[in-house]
């Protein structure tokens, strides 16, 4: 399958190697490490048996839930344009844009992308993607070490728990002591008080509870005793919040997947990266520069090469390689589609259908957590085990959030979400709940 | 010439340099339309939110659909012609696995979602994993590694865990090749190992003795491709692993290079006790640019609980989570790059045993004979049969015509094909290092040579100026040296040099 060589090939290339079969290519291994059998695997399929093998397999899952799960993944629409885009052939088999001269439409989207970054959260400088949102922040908390030298790092709480444990997984805890700190009535503490042990402050825009603060006096706390601000922000927010730059970060990291791709189950989406021109030797990952080629004409070149793992080997940024551009890609064109007006819609839309959600499960008697301070998402107390409840709504035709603790569900609200499909959801959580 | 490169038309287009999609915003105009809003307006209050617009392009939907088509325009690829490219395993990517990725839920489940469910899912992990320990030769994988270098990570934070545990963390040295892929020193680093620096011998294999005077009680482990980076199958790998183990040492195939040895022997047989696959290389899954890839790592038994967790376990009632009991933690926010995996088991169902038994014999069956052809024009980098990947070096016509590897890399570029992998592996002067992969017939293999040959010839002419190539392509060398110290990486930031310049 997908193998061109015809009989004739065969007996040419046989003859030029002087080999009767193909076995004869292989006389230098070891015949003990030779499979006599193959593989155990099951035989080929046709593309037409394959078709329902996998629309089979696909339809175990369970059909059309109505998504209310959010922390850090959001069921944001996807226009089809981007998506009809992003996967152009052209893009999607590319390799990496090493060789620059034929490489100007991936490279100059990347540039597109990392500018785009740059104006949307008011940093100077992006990468040209990182893997995930979870691992944006263990990168950018490496950052920072690097850059402080010190040991200490303060991270929020209020983040994803899937994102503090590849923060754990990725930071050394044996040479780096990593400090959680409390949100206090769901807000980072306004009088937290850093040291000059502290490398890295790293804080969550809305918090993964889902309530915001402007983080401008916190910001200048930590770094008045020269610790590196991190800011992991929810990209579909960027339209209504005040942008981290503004706040005086000097890190901005992101799951960006909510701006061009689907939901996916998780992956390939995207990690954002963006900081100072000041850090930008730190910086791990790819970064696309502009300049001119030998007739002056503008041209888009890989640059900073020499913080790269192919160069510096063990003395990298980073050892990232591959990374997730056609996510960036993808990114990219739907920033280009929304232009101004549309992201300012998406956060705008969800968080006025977040409050009117909120009013209507209060009306309901269903308890909130965090009613007042939180914007697209929020925690809804549950009477029964939030686990079970999660359950039953999903029978009833609903992802109906993200077990936040025990009896808690976080819940999140995007511009895709309607009336009518809120208000059954209150109901049947209500149902659910009291019976 | 029949097919690829010059035969063809060339794939790009060039002409005047295409605008940014910011100079081709003007006020006012825009593509995206919402429904209105069908809830009643509440009045938000709340410190952190803005009282103007984000900055963003404003442009219309045809426009932006017309630059990024023209971009498109501008990007060889897979689809478009061929890459020769070394240790990069650019074959060719089945349509049939966009299809299957894009069905519903497959491209729409929220990472959240309980496995009651995400059966289907968690049944495309566990049935690649199924394919993967068998090909490998292994017992259990994890797919949260979403590329390579992620997997390599993981191998080694897995050997370190591993050997703390047993009492062993005075181990702190990781062995690599002095040709291994630069990301096997940056991982080793990153998961607090010493890297020590294993020498290649004449024939391009790791030189045994060389590695019994590295080998003592510190030794943690050895990291190793095989075939390794020149495309020779290690011959020795037996002793190699018995040297490791015997050490106390685990050793971690680096999967870049699997694509040779599909269905002809497996690293889990070699003594290798982890490994990670390449699913964007050996597994027919698109590069997109420069990924995403996805980078599964399979372990043998006893490793199994020191895996990212969670990982789908089949039971009674279908499939479920599983975490193991010493994880290393998590490597990804969830459950790594589910779509790539997902096509890559696409690929594996459409080959089967059929096409996977042969996998690696017909992509060193390619390469072997490029090499052959190559070797009558310029000379091979080591005197041995390759396995899907070959070197071959210039160093001569350096010296004789100060034709360099890069040059002779972009003026291929310029008839249509890909340029080789150049300045890989280090240790080989003028590296040129090819790979063509089992999707590609022999006639583009024989275009690429005879182009080969017809540019060396060309290159030295007596009035060539070899900075010129390529001359065909909607731009020619770039500077390099503009970006690099003036870091124009946004825009403006060109402009605004050369107001200040």
């Amino acid at each position: 399958m997908f193998v061109p060589h015809s009989e004739i090939d065969l007996k040419k290339m046989f003859e030029e190697l002087s080999i009767s079969s193909l076995d004869d290519l292989f006389t230098h291994i070891p015949s003990t490490l030779k499979l006599n059998d193959g593989l155990n695997v099951p035989p080929t399929l046709s593309e037409l048996e394959s078709i329902s093998h996998f629309e089979s397999v696909e339809s175990k899952n369970t059909q059309n839930l109505i998504c209310f799960a959010g922390g850090g993944h959001y069921d944001v629409y996807l226009p089809h344009t981007v998506k009809t885009l992003t996967m152009r052939p052209e893009f999607m088999t590319s390799y990496t844009p090493y060789q620059a001269e034929i490489s100007q439409g991936i490279l100059q989207i990347l540039f597109e992308y990392q500018s785009l970054i740059c104006d949307l959260t008011d940093m100077e400088l992006a990468n040209a993607s990182l893997y995930d949102g979870a691992t944006s922040v263990a990168e950018a908390i490496s950052v920072a070490i690097n850059k402080t030298k010190r040991d200490g790092v303060v991270v929020s709480n209020g983040f994803n728990p899937n994102t503090k444990e590849v923060v754990n997984t990725l930071v050394d805890r044996s040479k780096f002591d990593i400090k959680y700190v409390d949100l206090v009535g769901y807000m980072f503490p306004e009088d937290y008080i850093f040291t000059e042990e502290d490398a890295a402050f790293v804080v969550s825009l809305p918090h993964y509870e889902g309530s915001a603060q402007d983080l401008t006096t916190i910001v200048k706390n930590a770094k008045a005793v020269g610790v590196i601000t991190i800011c992991y922000i929810d990209p579909s927010m960027l339209g209504i919040l005040k942008t981290p730059g503004s706040m005086g970060f000097d890190i901005v990291v992101a799951e960006g997947q909510s701006m061009g791709s689907p939901l996916s189950f998780g992956g390939p989406t995207v990690g954002w990266f963006a900081t100072k021109k000041e850090l930008a030797r730190l910086v791990p990952g790819r970064i696309i520069g502009e300049t001119r080629d030998s007739n002056h004409t503008k041209t888009y070149v890989m640059t900073l090469r020499a913080r790269e793992q192919d160069i510096r080997r063990e003395k990298a940024s980073s050892n990232i390689c591959t990374n997730q551009t056609l996510n960036a890609v993808g990114s990219t064109i739907h920033l280009s589609w929304l232009g101004p007006q549309g992201l300012y819609e998406i956060g705008y839309q969800a968080i006025q259908k977040a409050s009117y959600m909120k009013q209507k499960l209060l009306d309901h008697d269903i308890n909130i957590s965090n009613p007042n301070n939180s914007l697209r998402e929020f925690i809804v107390q549950t009477s029964k085990p939030a686990e079970d409840v999660i359950i039953e709504m999903g029978n009833k035709g609903f992802l109906a959030g993200i077990k936040y603790s025990d009896n808690e569900i976080l819940v999140a609200v995007t511009e895709k979400r309607t009336k009518s499909e809120i208000d059954k959801y209150v109901t049947s959580l209500q149902e659910v709940d009291n019976a | 010439m029949h097919s690829g490169g010059n035969a063809s038309s060339l794939p790009l287009v060039g002409g005047a340099p295409e605008p940014t999609i910011n100079q081709l915003s003007k006020p006012g105009r825009r593509a995206s339309r919402f429904p209105k809003l069908d809830v009643p307006v509440t009045e938000i209050n709340n410190p952190a939110i803005r009282n103007d617009k984000p900055s963003l392009p404003e442009v219309s939907e045809h426009d932006l659909v017309m630059h990024y088509s023209r971009l498109a325009h501008r990007n060889f690829a897979v689809d478009v012609g061929f890459y020769p490219l070394g240790s990069c395993t650019m074959k060719y990517n089945p349509r049939f696995a966009d299809y299957v990725a894009g069905l519903n839920t497959f491209a729409n489940s929220h990472p959240a979602t309980p496995a009651t469910f995400t059966q289907g899912n968690l049944e495309v992990l566990h049935e690649l994993e199924k394919f993967l320990i068998e090909i490998t030769g292994m017992d259990n994988a994890t797919f949260q590694p979403p590329a390579g270098a992620s997997g390599e990570l993981t191998g080694l934070l897995i050997i370190k865990k591993y050997l703390e545990e047993n009492g062993l963390s005075n181990k702190k040295d990781i062995i690599v090749p002095d040709s291994a892929h630069g990301t096997n020193p940056a991982s080793a680093k990153m998961a607090g190992f010493n890297v020590v620096e294993v020498s290649t011998d004449i024939r391009g294999m790791v030189n045994i003795e060389d590695l019994r005077s590295l080998v003592n009680e510190n030794t943690a482990g050895l990291m190793l491709t095989n075939p390794n980076t020149g495309g020779l199958f290690e011959e020795n790998i037996m002793e190699i692993s018995n040297i490791i183990h015997e050490n106390g040492g685990l050793i971690y195939y680096d999967g870049a290079n699997l694509n040779a040895i599909v269905g002809v022997c497996r690293p889990g047989d070699m003594g290798f006790d982890i490994v990670h696959s390449n699913l964007h290389k050996t597994f027919a899954t698109p590069h997109g640019g420069g990924g995403p890839g996805s980078g599964p790592v399979a372990v043998k038994g006893f490793l199994k609980e020191y895996l990212p967790g969670p990982i789908v376990v089949k039971n009674s009632n279908g499939y479920d989570w599983y975490s193991p009991k010493s994880s290393i933690g998590r490597m990804h926010g969830y459950h790594g790059n589910f779509l790539v995996a997902l096509r890559a088991l696409v690929y594996m169902k459409l080959l089967g045993k059929e096409g996977l038994d042969t996998l690696g014999s017909y992509a060193v069956l390619n390469a072997r004979y490029l090499s052959s052809v190559i070797s009558k024009i310029i000379p091979l980098a080591y005197n041995e049969p390759c396995m899907h990947e070959f070197v071959a070096t210039v160093k001569d016509l350096k010296k004789s015509h100060k034709i360099k590897a890069y040059d002779v890399g972009k003026a291929l570029l310029d008839k249509g094909f890909h340029s080789p992998t150049i300045y890989f592996p280090l240790i080989i002067e003028e590296a040129l290092m090819f790979e063509p992969t089992e999707t590609q017939t022999v006639d583009t293999l024989d275009d690429l040579a005879e182009t080969l040959k017809l540019i060396i010839e060309e290159l030295q002419g007596d009035d060539v100026s070899l900075e010129e190539y390529p001359k065909n392509l909607p731009v020619g060398r770039p500077n390099e040296l503009i970006p690099a110290k003036h870091l124009t990486v946004n825009w403006g930031d060109f402009e605004l040099l050369e107001l200040t310049e």
